[in-house]
C-alpha cells in the first residue's frame, strides 16, 4: 500500500472503500446496516473536502448505537483507514489488499456527484452501486482481516476468563437478564395499576371522570402484584477457588444489575459487597481483597452460612427466596455443621442452588449430609455453563 | 452553514462544544435525524439542547419523561371540558337549532390540546424538540416514539394524520436507567456526551462565570478534574464544577487555599454521597490540591501472610 499504488488507481471505488468499512464495523459487533451505509456516504457527500477531520465524528455519530460502540470506534477507524498508524499489527507478505485513502474516497464521491447534472440522480446512482458492491467488499474484508491475524470466529464461551472482551461482558448481561426474567414471580397481597387488570380501581376511576364531569371515560384497573424473589449469591473466595473467584464474582456482578441479587463472599467468615459490585469500577477485585484480607486461613461455608441466616439476610430470606452457594465444597467446619445450617435457610422457605466450578458435583463428607437440602448442583466453570444452565435457573 | 460555523454559534449561545459533536449536530440537521445523546449526569445533555435552541434561534419543545408517560401527556389529549360545555352550550342557545351539532364539529383543532410532541410537528417555525430521559418512560412509549421520529407525524384517529410542516430538531438523552430498544437507537444519530477535558472545562466556567478570577477558576477545575479520577459513586459532573466555583467565589476565594479545612465546607457542592464525603478526607483533599497521583489502598498494603485457606 505505497503510495504508488495509490497513484496508479486514483478512485479506488469510493463505495467499496466504504462498504467495507461497514463490513469491518458489523464483525466487531456494531449494528451497521445498509441504511447506516447509505447514511455514511451521504454525510461524506455533504463533508466539504477541506474539512476531513470531521468525516471521523459524523460517521462515528452514524455507526455506533451504544457506549460501547462509540468506545471502540476509535480503534476500527484508525484500523481500517490508517493501518500505518496501528502499532504492533502482523505484516503477511503475498496477498496485498486494495489500498485505502479516506481522502481519495471522499474525494471521488464528490466528483461523482458533481459530475452529475441532476442532483436527485447523482445520489441516487451510487446508493445503487454501494448495494451492488457490498457482498463482494465483504469477501474482501473477510479476507483481508484473517491476514491480520483475527479469525471471524472466536471460541467466546470457552476462553479462559482471565482475558474478558466487552462482547463477553454483554453475553453475560444478557444470560443474567433472562435467567432473572425467568425466576418465578411470586403472587403478593398488594395490587398495582394495570390497564388491563381485572379489578376496577373505583377511587380513581372517579378521580379520573372529574375532568370529563363526571362520565367514567377511563376506568382505572388493578390487577395483583407479582415480585421476583429475592437472590442472594454467596461467593467462595477461598484460596482453594482463587482461580474461579473472578469468574464468580463477575456473574454475581451481573446478577446485582439484573435482578438485584445481594451478594457475599466468604472464605472463614462472611462480608457483603453488594454495595461494590453496584459501582463500575476497575478496582472492584482489590476492594474485594481489601474486604476478606483478615480473614485468615481455611474455609468454614457451615460458619459463614451461619453468618449469613442470623445476621446478614434477616426477614428478607423467606418463602421463595433464591440462595446460590459459589462454591467447591471443601468445609473446614465438622461435617454436620454445614447441614445444620443449611437446614435453617431451607427452613425458612428459601430454596438453595449450589454452583461449583468442577465437573462432578462436590462429594466431601460435608456436602454428602446436605444432599436432601440442595435443590440443584449447577457446574459452573465458565460462560458456556451459565449458557446451558439457563433452563434449570428458574 | 457548516459545523464550525454551528459551533460558533453555540460557543455565543454559551454551550462549549467540541469538534465532533459541533459536528454530530450539523449532520443530524442535515440528514433530518434525531440525535441520541447518552452520558452520565451533569455532562451538560440538557444544556446542549438549550444552547442548541438559542444559537438557532428556535422556539425549544421540552419532553420530559417519567415512568408510566402516555399518550395524552406526550402527544395529544382531547379536552373533554370543553367538548361538554360545547354540547350544553349547543342545547340551551337555539332549541330549534338550524344547523344541528354534529359529531366531527367536536372533534377539530380546537378541542385538541396540544402536548409538547404535537406542538413540535404542528409548529409553524422550525424548533427544537427536547426529549428528555427517554429512558425512564416504559417500551410502550418507545415504540409510539418511532413513528414521530422516523416519519415525523402522528396519527390522531379522529382527525387523520398530521405531517410535520418544518422537521424539528430532535434531541433525546439518555442516562441509561434501563437500556433503549435497537429500533429506537437506529433511528438516531448517537452521541456519548464525555466530561470535558481540562481546558474544554476552564473554558466552560469561564464563559458561565466571567467575574470569577482566573486562577481560582484553573486551580478548582484541575482539582475537579483529579477528583472525577478517584473511585466516587457519584463523579461530580460540569454543573458540580460551576456549583462549587461559584460558591468559592462568593467566598472571596481568589485561588484554592492551602488549608483543606477551608475547602472541607464547600465540598458538599461536589459530593452528593456519605460514602463520597467519607471517603474524600481533609488529607487526601490536601494531596488532590497537590496534584498527587491516587494510588490504590489494596494496592500498596503488604500482602497479608493469612489470606490462605480452602
Amino acid at each position: 500500500m505505497s503510495t504508488t499504488t495509490i497513484r496508479t488507481m486514483p478512485t479506488a471505488q469510493p463505495l467499496a472503500a466504504i462498504a467495507g468499512f461497514a463490513a469491518l464495523l458489523r464483525d466487531h459487533g456494531l449494528s451497521v446496516g445498509i441504511a447506516e451505509q447509505q447514511a455514511m456516504v451521504r454525510a461524506a457527500q455533504a463533508v466539504p473536502l477541506r474539512r476531513l477531520r470531521s468525516i471521523e465524528a459524523a460517521w462515528r455519530a452514524i455507526a455506533c448505537h451504544d457506549a460501547q460502540a462509540w468506545r471502540r470506534w476509535p480503534e476500527l477507524f484508525e484500523r481500517y483507514w490508517h493501518p500505518q498508524r496501528v502499532t504492533g499489527r502482523v505484516k503477511v507478505s503475498g496477498q496485498t489488499r486494495p489500498a485505502r485513502d479516506l481522502r481519495q474516497v471522499v474525494q471521488s464521491l464528490h466528483d461523482a456527484m458533481d459530475g452529475h447534472s441532476q442532483p436527485p440522480r447523482s445520489r441516487q446512482a451510487p446508493m445503487d452501486a454501494a448495494l451492488d458492491d457490498t457482498a463482494t467488499a465483504n469477501d474482501e474484508a473477510a479476507g483481508s482481516q484473517a491476514q491480520g491475524g483475527a479469525s471471524r470466529t472466536e471460541a467466546l464461551h470457552d476462553r479462559a476468563l482471565s482475558q474478558w472482551l466487552p462482547q463477553d461482558l454483554s453475553t453475560l448481561q444478557r444470560l443474567a437478564e433472562r435467567i432473572a426474567d425467568q425466576l418465578s414471580r411470586r403472587l403478593t397481597r398488594r395490587w398495582h395499576d394495570d390497564a388491563q387488570g381485572r379489578r376496577l380501581d373505583v377511587r380513581r376511576t372517579l378521580r379520573a371522570s372529574l375532568r370529563t364531569g363526571g362520565v367514567p371515560v377511563h376506568p382505572a384497573w388493578r390487577t395483583p402484584r407479582r415480585e421476583r424473589p429475592r437472590l442472594f449469591v454467596l461467593v467462595d473466595v477461598s484460596r482453594s477457588m482463587e482461580t474461579h473467584a473472578q469468574l464468580f464474582l463477575r456473574i454475581a456482578r451481573a446478577f446485582v444489575g439484573a435482578a438485584s441479587a445481594r451478594v457475599f463472599v466468604f472464605h472463614t467468615r462472611l462480608a457483603e459487597v453488594t454495595p461494590l459490585l453496584q459501582r463500575d469500577s476497575a478496582a472492584v477485585q482489590e476492594k474485594i481483597n481489601a474486604v476478606t484480607a483478615g480473614f485468615g486461613g481455611g474455609t468454614r461455608i457451615a460458619t459463614s452460612v451461619s453468618d449469613f441466616v442470623g445476621v446478614h439476610a434477616g426477614a428478607q430470606l423467606g418463602r421463595g427466596s433464591r440462595v446460590w452457594i459459589l462454591s467447591d465444597g471443601f468445609d473446614a467446619d465438622p461435617p454436620q455443621a454445614l447441614a445444620e445450617q443449611l437446614q435453617r435457610v431451607r427452613g425458612r422457605g428459601a430454596r438453595i442452588t449450589w454452583f461449583h466450578p468442577t465437573e462432578q458435583a462436590p462429594a466431601s463428607q460435608a456436602m454428602q449430609a446436605c444432599r436432601g437440602l440442595i435443590e440443584r448442583y449447577v457446574r459452573l466453570h465458565s460462560l458456556r455453563d451459565l449458557a446451558l444452565a439457563v433452563p434449570q435457573l428458574h | 452553514m457548516d459545523d464550525q460555523a454551528l459551533r460558533e454559534q453555540l460557543q455565543l449561545a454559551g454551550y462549549i462544544a467540541d469538534e465532533g459533536l459541533a459536528t454530530t449536530l450539523w449532520l443530524a440537521d442535515e440528514l433530518a435525524r434525531p440525535l441520541l445523546v447518552e452520558g452520565d449526569a451533569g455532562v451538560g445533555k440538557t444544556a446542549l439542547a438549550l444552547a442548541m435552541a438559542r444559537a438557532r434561534g428556535r422556539r425549544l419543545v421540552r419532553l420530559q419523561c417519567h415512568e408510566g408517560i402516555d399518550l395524552s401527556q406526550a402527544a395529544y389529549e382531547w379536552n373533554y371540558g370543553r367538548q361538554l360545555l360545547a354540547i350544553r352550550l349547543h342545547e340551551t342557545a337555539d332549541a330549534s337549532a338550524a344547523e344541528r351539532l354534529r359529531e366531527t364539529d367536536l372533534f377539530t383543532r380546537e378541542y385538541l390540546l396540544e402536548r409538547p410532541l404535537l406542538q413540535a410537528i404542528a409548529s409553524e417555525q422550525p424548533c427544537v424538540l427536547l426529549i428528555d430521559e427517554v429512558d425512564r418512560a416504559d417500551e410502550a412509549f418507545e415504540a409510539f416514539l418511532l413513528e414521530v421520529l422516523s416519519d415525523y407525524q402522528i396519527t390522531v384517529p379522529e382527525l387523520g394524520t398530521l405531517t410535520a410542516r418544518h422537521i424539528p430538531q430532535v434531541l433525546l438523552t439518555s442516562n441509561g436507567t434501563r437500556e433503549l430498544s435497537d429500533a429506537l437507537r437506529r433511528r438516531c444519530l448517537y452521541h456519548w456526551l464525555d466530561y470535558p477535558t481540562l481546558a474544554r472545562e476552564i473554558a466552560i466556567v469561564r464563559a458561565t462565570l466571567p467575574e470569577a478570577e482566573a486562577t481560582l477558576i484553573d486551580q478548582s477545575v484541575a482539582f475537579v478534574q483529579r477528583l472525577r479520577r478517584e473511585d466516587l459513586g457519584k463523579t461530580p459532573g460540569v454543573a458540580e464544577t460551576l456549583d462549587w466555583v461559584r460558591a468559592l467565589h462568593k467566598l472571596r476565594f481568589t485561588d484554592l487555599p492551602e488549608d483543606p479545612d477551608g475547602l472541607m465546607a464547600t465540598l458538599g457542592c461536589l459530593l452528593k454521597t456519605r460514602d463520597d464525603r467519607f471517603q474524600i478526607g481533609p488529607d487526601r483533599v490536601r494531596q488532590l490540591c497537590e496534584g498527587r497521583r491516587s494510588v490504590g489502598v489494596a494496592e500498596k498494603a503488604p500482602q497479608p501472610a493469612a489470606a490462605s485457606g480452602g
